[in-house]
């Protein structure tokens, strides 16, 4: 445990504090000498957004659900704080025990993005833990990873001992199984590694190598020991409705970015956006039932004291039974005054439907993704919403009084014209009309549109993977286009960093070269990169000359369609066919319909929705 | 009608901001289903409010507040479930269910602390005591706060000897720390903070405190009447 006195003196000295103490609502506090395992689980942000991540409460739920392991979190102390613990000496400790991270027996990461790498590098390095798997011997918890950006490891593949591809509630039980035996001395952690390959879903990079062409593209990734499989399929839950759920959640003391129940509807996404990796990864398609989500939710109200249900998932409006769901939560929890909301809508009919039986929301602002600004564009994207469907979604908002729009956008969509950035303006001066267009005693509020553009990444098992990312000149030129056109106060024009979307798309696509790149990036400074107020791209410049990589060659760079990527060894379920597929049709505009109207032959099998009519 | 009601806020929990209590107890009523009164208009909010709010690292045994409701509870159930709910550190310790009082954040005229702090000399507690005593015969005291006008922050002087109700050195701790109790002045017509009150005496009497290291609990809070004071549950 680590000095208290030392804390408490910290702890007066920084912001938020209540950040670094636990024991919120629903926190476990085991005797960490009583269980067989013990595991550090890590969000490598901040605490309020690392406690806003639902896979954060189902995995330490499951964990300490079982009484002989003990799950404990750790986030990114902010820097105010990482000053104060260096100043002092004070070592990275868990919220639970306040225990040294150090001395847990496995140490998990959820990879949520990749602009979070460094924060792993400066968590690992407070708590006194090597950066490298092959530096770390028996006495350092082993190292593992998982979520989304664990669909391409190589990057982190020096760093991490041990890959979870897929969904973790799946896998994590089994593997804390299997470490039992190192702890009884049955197994030493080398063999722990070897035996834990034999779970499906799980990668351990250190039983590969990977060899290049004289181009720097890869030749082969191949085994280094011929009993681990060749291939990684990831894991999922089969069915969510017998799934593990928890029936109560930590409740955070101070605000959070969601600081609401999260009731997860369900899992996959059936509208095939070109560029979203989501949407691919988290195929099949599987929904929770109204009668699973109805008790689930009561018992959420009752252990948490949250007066605001947000019905989560990538698509919440696409839940076949979404009306009816609203309106039996509405029937039971409006006179106990909970609010429901609904994070991502949709641009058509049906969602508006389902905001008016939602009448409760907040009537602050709205927000829509048409993502591109031409009709052409979103078909290449296969972001199936058409220009009625935006003047039919914002007229019915302002009439039901709403006057502020938020409208998302990308820039630097494949087969992009300045015609198609363009019409970014275009939309959102159409909002405005739509707004002034209407008799004046109708006009209430104080009118506001902000058009936000984000710089396209392309990212693996998307159909865009082969597609090179736009150069930070042509983002800034394109960006400045758009803002120049834009004269009118009530239009807002915000943009994302380029230089800060270059180096994510370098890690997104990356390959196992990159760890010294990591490092070194860590070493100069860099933390905290996904904040734009600390990410330092001149410090990133000089790390890939210092660690002789070529960024372009990651980033910038169009891959042919037979080229071997760095994630090929992963199965997602979907096949390599139908993203080439997909990336052909986009090329020519042609959009592929959601395949809950018909299967579009991704290579899921098994999918309960195939041919389910919305 | 109200609940009028006292808890503490200890250990960790100390950390806890003010906006961070109002938003734990509410979802502490709404877990138990409280009957409490909501606020009108377009964004209903539960009617509750805590007196003399703490400042950020005070323990406390003994804070106050009142809570709207709509219907009479029985305390005895309430107290049993709502501290089912509410974390061990954050408890109500005494609840009345009163008729429409005047607020509690009206009456409490003043506050008990106990202060720890580490001396950097080896000051015996009863030299100490008695240089305090020295400081408090003075004819006045003074500090210089900085208070918000409009934009500006402006400096004034103010005597702090008339909020100064008493401090008493008490002697030492297990970790050698100097513990001392005080009674200070709250509420809106005077009002000391602990730290405060500690700037001042480091000032005057030379202990070079580090004032982010000071350990302080707030034990008692009180309401007056003509010379008595008394504590309002």
């Amino acid at each position: 445990m680590i000095n208290k006195l030392k804390l408490d003196k910290i702890l007066m000295k920084v912001e938020k504090p209540a950040r670094y103490i636990g024991m919120e609502k629903n926190s476990y506090k085991k005797d960490l000498n009583k269980v067989s395992v013990k595991i550090a689980f890590s969000f490598p942000d901040v605490y309020e957004v690392g406690m806003s991540h639902l896979g954060l409460q189902i995995i330490y739920n499951l964990i300490n659900n079982e009484e002989n392991y003990a799950c404990e979190r750790v986030f990114a102390p902010w820097v105010d704080m990482e000053e104060e613990m260096r100043k002092e000496g004070l070592p990275l400790y868990t919220l639970e025990s306040k225990e040294e991270v150090k001395n847990f027996d496995l140490l998990a990461f959820t990879l949520q993005y990749e602009m979070s790498y460094t924060n792993i590098l400066n968590i690992l390095n407070l708590s006194h833990i090597p950066f490298k798997s092959k530096d770390r011997d028996d006495k350092y918890p082993i190292l593992i990873a998982g979520g989304p950006c664990a669909y391409n490891p190589e990057p982190l593949a020096e760093i991490f001992d041990l890959f979870v591809i897929g969904e973790g509630e799946e896998i994590i039980l089994e593997l804390l199984k299997l470490y039992e035996e190192v702890k009884k001395g049955s197994l030493s952690k080398e063999s722990f590694l070897l035996e834990a390959t034999k779970i499906s879903g799980v990668y351990v990079p250190k039983f590969y190598d990977v060899s290049y062409n004289e181009d720097g593209t890869i030749k082969e990734m191949y085994r280094l020991i011929d009993s681990v499989p060749n291939t990684v399929i990831k894991r999922y839950i089969k069915d969510l409705n017998s799934m593990y759920t928890p029936d109560k959640l930590l409740v955070p003391y101070i605000d959070t970015v969601h600081d609401r129940i999260a009731l997860e509807l369900f899992r996959g996404c059936t509208r095939g956006c070109r560029f979203c990796q989501a949407g691919i990864i988290y195929r099949p398609i599987r929904e929770k039932s109204i009668d699973n989500l109805m008790e689930i939710v009561e018992m959420l109200i009752n252990n948490t004291g949250y007066d605001t249900v947000s019905l989560m998932s990538l698509s919440s409006c696409d839940y076949s039974q979404l009306l009816l769901l609203t309106k039996e939560l509405m029937e039971k929890y409006e006179d106990r005054n909970i609010a429901l909301s609904l994070p991502s809508l949709r641009l058509d009919s049906f969602s508006i439907e389902v905001l008016k039986e939602i009448e409760k929301v907040k009537k602050s602002g709205l927000t829509f993704a048409p993502e591109a600004g031409s009709q052409r564009l979103r078909d290449v994207i296969n972001k199936g919403v058409t220009e009625d469907d935006i003047v039919n979604a914002v007229t019915y908002a302002f009439k039901e009084g709403w006057s502020r729009v938020k409208l998302y956008f990308m820039i630097g969509l494949p087969t992009e014209t300045d015609e198609d950035v363009m019409g970014i303006k275009d939309i959102a001066y159409l909002v405005k009309d739509i707004f002034f267009n209407r008799p004046n005693e109708e006009i209430k509020g104080n009118f506001k549109v902000t058009a936000s553009a984000s710089c396209f990444v392309p990212k693996p098992f998307t159909p865009f993977q082969w597609y090179g990312q736009d150069t930070i000149n042509e983002f800034m030129r394109k960006i400045s286009m758009v803002r120049n056109s834009i004269k009118d106060r009530k239009v807002v024009f915000n943009y994302h960093d380029a230089d800060l979307s270059y180096i994510e798309a370098i890690f997104a696509r990356g390959d196992r070269r990159l760890s010294e790149l990591l490092i070194k990036a860590w070493e100069k400074g860099c933390k905290f990169d996904g904040w734009s107020e600390f990410f330092k791209y001149d410090l990133w410049l000089e790390a890939l000359e210092e660690s002789h990589v070529d960024g372009e060659f990651y980033a910038n760079r169009y891959r042919e369609l037979d080229e071997v990527f760095p994630w090929d060894f992963i199965d997602s379920g979907v096949s390599k066919e139908f993203l080439i597929r997909e990336y052909k049709k986009a090329i020519h505009g042609k959009t592929t319909d959601d395949c809950r109207n018909g299967c579009r032959a991704c290579g899921i099998t098994n999918c309960s929705m195939r041919g389910v009519y919305n | 009608m109200i609940i009028r009601a006292r808890f503490t806020k200890r250990n960790y929990l100390k950390y806890l901001s003010h906006l961070d209590l109002i938003r734990l107890f509410q979802r502490s009523f709404t877990a138990i289903k409280l009957p409490i009164k909501y606020s009108q208009g377009f964004n209903p909010h539960p009617k509750f409010s805590i007196a003399a709010p703490l400042s950020l690292g005070i323990e406390s045994e003994c804070e106050y507040m009142d809570i709207e409701i709509t219907e009479y509870v029985k305390v005895d159930d309430f107290l049993e479930s709502i501290n089912k709910v509410l974390p061990d550190d954050i408890q109500i310790t005494n609840a009345l269910c009163l008729e429409k009082e005047t607020s509690i954040s009206a009456i409490l005229t003043w506050a008990f602390y106990e202060i720890k702090f580490e001396l950097n000399s080896k000051e015996e507690p009863k030299s100490l005591s008695s240089r305090i005593d020295e400081w408090l015969g003075s004819s006045e005291i003074i500090l210089t706060r900085l208070k918000k006008k409009g934009k500006k922050k402006v400096a004034t002087d103010i005597n702090i000897l008339p909020l100064i109700g008493n401090v008493i050195v008490k002697g030492c701790d297990e970790n050698n720390y100097i513990v001392i109790n005080t009674l200070l002045k709250t509420g809106q017509n005077g009002n000391i903070k602990p730290v405060q009150l500690m700037e001042a005496m480091s000032r005057d009497l030379d202990l070079n405190l580090d004032l982010d290291s000071l350990l302080i609990k707030r034990l008692a809070l009180y309401a007056e009447e003509g010379k008595n004071i008394y504590s309002p549950l």
